[in-house]
């Protein structure tokens, strides 16, 4: 049952501090924010820790706040914490969509947007959110130096990202949205709040009741989150923001472009099912927030 | 290869050398013999049952290290009772007929209690909703919810004394 022995655990108060130990060359570190994901790979052995560094007591690394218009979270940030900002993310609601139905009340006391992020599981709700949103991923090298990379090239295929050995995430930035932008998130699970078979995350633009662009994310496809070009265009293009059947056909599109795995569980053929009716409605549900409808 | 470490456990310190690999759940059961924290999955940290509180909130127990609650607070089911006299949300489980094998009860009734702490007065729905990390083999959940909601009630009215 144990994982492999860890060889030494340690407890940084600063940022400053875990670099400094993630990059005095001995290699062989890993972090842990909330375990969620990491503990499970440490258990079954498929990750070794020579040196585990523990994220959760760097207070800098905690905390949402607002910036230049826009919304600031720190990699630390824990779900429940986010889940507690429902109604109050203005054209962000899709965070807190997500990070209420993680796992269940255990996994989001520990769980982390950064650590989220981090890992990129093929099927995971926080990162098709960043994605769908468009935030930009803070970190900070064992150089010290400070990078800011968008999602869509942090995010590198299932279970990678453009983070550098020992590198951390330190914030995920929502930038300021113009005025009348929403968006939605919502998945479908073999069971309540599991981990996603398909998760959508819509966000839209309006101006005088049409939808005028957005993003349009799914989660549970082979290389993680992608976005989906096709619907994308379609929301330029433009259309009444309570326009049902563009909505749809909208949502079509992005099933017909995009290409889920089958499985034991699901069929491909229901996977782009899940991708129409999840975005259908998500892409509703964001103009209606988008519009104050 | 190994930490001291020192953790308040129901209340009281304990001090000890431990593995940096042993999770917290074997660190609960194995070095300090609490056994009414049990272990069902331990991989993939799903079933609940290793359920204890950190610092007051619910967590999984397998889900951690031992070493990372050196200077935390943990309670632990053996820790709920006040002088001799169980937790309301313990007697409402047994009133309620809330567990069959009880292997998963200690779990249940610890996230429970750190929900009821946030929610106090819960719809059936948030009930269930808060439940998911848990599972339950034996009682199909009926009598789990109804124990939750009673001990809420109970809580409610002794919070109104
Ligand atoms: C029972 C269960 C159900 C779940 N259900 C869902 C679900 O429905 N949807 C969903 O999306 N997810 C789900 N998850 C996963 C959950 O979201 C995890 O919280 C998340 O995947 C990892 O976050 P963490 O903070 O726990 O990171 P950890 O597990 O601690 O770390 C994950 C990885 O990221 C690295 N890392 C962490 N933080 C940083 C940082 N700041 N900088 C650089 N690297 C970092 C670590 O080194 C590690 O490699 C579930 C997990 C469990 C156990
Ligand atoms: S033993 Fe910890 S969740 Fe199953
Ligand atoms: S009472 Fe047997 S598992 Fe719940």
């Amino acid at each position: 049952m144990y994982p492999r022995p860890i060889g030494e655990y340690h407890r940084p108060a600063s940022l400053h501090e875990a670099l400094q130990l993630a990059g005095s060359g001995r290699g062989g570190a890993i972090y842990i924010a909330g375990g969620m994901s990491l503990m499970q790979a440490l258990k079954s052995r498929v990750a070794e820790a020579e040196r585990l560094i523990d994220l959760n007591h760097i207070a800098e690394l905690r905390g949402i706040a607002e910036e230049d218009g826009g919304l600031t979270i720190g990699a630390m940030t824990r779900h429940r914490d986010l889940a507690a900002q429902a109604g109050r993310l203005g054209a962000y609601e899709a965070i807190a969509d997500a990070a209420a139905h993680v796992g269940d009340r255990q996994v989001r006391n520990r769980g982390t947007i950064g650590g989220s992020l981090s890992w990129n599981y093929v099927a995971a709700c926080l990162p098709t959110v960043a994605l769908g949103c468009g935030a930009v991923v803070r970190s900070v090298g064992t150089s010290g130096e400070r990078v800011e990379t968008p999602i869509d090239a942090f995010q590198k295929g299932a279970l990678t990202t453009a983070l550098e050995e020992g590198e951390i995430v330190t914030a995920i930035h929502f930038p300021r949205a113009p005025a009348g932008a929403g968006s939605a998130y919502r998945k479908w699970g073999i069971v309540h709040d599991a981990l996603p078979v398909i998760g959508v995350c819509v966000h839209v633009q309006t101006a005088d009741g049409r939808i005028t662009g957005g993003r349009f994310a799914v989660t549970g496809l082979a290389d993680g989150p992608a976005r989906s070009a096709r619907a994308e265009a379609q929301m330029a293009q433009g259309f009444a923001a309570t326009d049902a059947a563009a909505i749809s056909a909208c949502a079509a599109a992005a099933a017909e472009e995009l290409s889920p795995p089958g499985d034991a569980w699901v069929s491909a053929d229901y996977k782009k099912e899940l991708i129409a009716q999840l975005g259908r409605e998500m892409l509703a549900l964001a103009a209606a927030r988008a519009t104050g409808g | 290869m190994a930490q001291t470490i020192r953790v308040v456990v129901n209340g009281r310190t304990v001090e000890r050398s431990v593995p940096e690999r042993m999770l917290l759940v074997d660190f609960i059961r194995d070095e300090l013999g609490l056994t009414g924290t049990h272990q069902g999955c331990t991989y993939e940290g799903v079933c609940g049952a290793c359920t204890v509180h950190l610092n007051g909130e619910a967590v999984k127990s397998c889900m951690m290290l031992a070493v990372q609650a050196d200077g935390e607070e943990i309670t632990t089911i053996e820790g709920l009772a006040r002088d001799g006299a169980l937790h309301p949300v313990q007697k409402a489980f047994n009133e309620h007929h809330a567990l069959q094998c009880g292997y998963c009860t200690s779990g249940m009734i610890m996230n429970a209690v750190d929900f009821l702490r946030t929610t106090p007065a819960p719809t059936e729905a948030e009930i269930r909703h808060a439940l998911i990390g848990n599972i339950c083999r034996c009682t199909g959940y009926q009598n789990i919810v109804a124990a939750v909601a009673a001990a809420a009630a109970a809580m409610r009215a002794r919070a109104a004394e």
